[in-house]
């Protein structure tokens, strides 16, 4: 099995999980618009967006989930898809021309190793934290029995 | 409407091969396809279930500009194979006013065709009085 595929020895209190890096455009927030079926007028209206305390489009909370989503698939495998748990606040705005990062690291283990609980975030080129929260992770799901 | 306790009607939606290949690539996630492709499974992003449940959700409130999402809770029970049949089921769980604004707390549930739960999540909105 590679590396940061949910066994119960790759991961310990204190590991960092596999960081991702995206550079959010107004493109990719209209894909996700596309993709998602959200077009509200935040995300995807420039001018409208203007008009409001943003004072510009934002990119949509939930693609800002995703990225992390894809940063626990990536560490966790399947565990992640069968009985993952995300607990978030959302506490900034994503914008057109942001380099975003999601990280996390792990916080706390119990059940001999196969409940895995960590810090996540995602946080802008200037280390503003615009998603701050926790997940967990039952590794036994791994093996189809979660 | 919009009182603690009030349900919405359910929300029913498919996650075909085409609507979860524009959200892979509008996501740009690459673990999800190489995890698929590790253990022979064409599994929906699991965000992607919670993205479409919420946008029915989203839909069936009429949330008036300026609402905030301020949190989100999700639980994913099972992974969903492309193409499954899902029904979203939402109510309101907690309701408050505070400062000129409306606090709600929504729970939903995402189901099968069996009515197995899928995923569960709970989303923190407010709402400008």
């Amino acid at each position: 099995m590679r590396p940061g595929k949910s066994t119960t020895e790759t991961w310990a209190i204190g590991r960092e999980l596999p960081s991702l890096s995206k550079a959010l455009t107004q493109e990719k927030i209209d894909c996700y618009a596309r993709a998602s079926g959200d077009f509200n007028p935040i995300h995807v209206d420039p001018a409208f967006a203007a008009t409001t305390p943003f004072g510009g489009t934002i990119a949509h909370g939930m693609l800002l989930l995703a990225y992390l989503s894809e940063m626990l698939t990536a560490a966790f495998g399947r565990a992640w898809l069968s009985g993952g748990r995300l607990k978030v606040r959302f506490k900034g705005a994503g914008r057109p021309g942001d380099t975003l990062t999601v990280r996390g690291r792990v916080e706390r283990m119990q059940d001999e190793g196969r409940r895995v609980f960590a810090t996540v975030e995602c946080v802008n080129q200037a280390g503003e934290a615009l998603v701050a929260g926790d997940a967990e992770v039952r590794l036994a799901g791994e093996n189809g029995d979660g | 409407m919009l009182e603690k306790g009030h349900r919405f009607p359910p929300v029913f939606f498919v996650l075909d091969e085409a609507a979860v290949h524009d959200y892979l690539e509008a996501a740009e996630d690459a673990a999800l396809p190489e995890l698929c492709r590790a253990q022979g499974q064409a599994w929906a992003p699991p965000m992607a279930v919670a993205a479409l449940a919420l946008r029915g959700l989203m839909e069936a409130m009429g949330l008036p500009p300026g609402t905030v999402h301020g949190s989100q809770e999700f639980e994913f029970r099972r992974p969903v194979v492309v193409g499954e049949r899902l029904a979203s089921r939402a109510w309101v769980a907690h309701r408050s006013q505070r400062s000129g604004w409306l606090a709600l707390a929504v729970e939903m549930e995402v189901a099968d065709e069996a009515g197995q739960a899928v995923l569960a999540g709970r989303a923190g909105v407010l709402i400008p009085q």
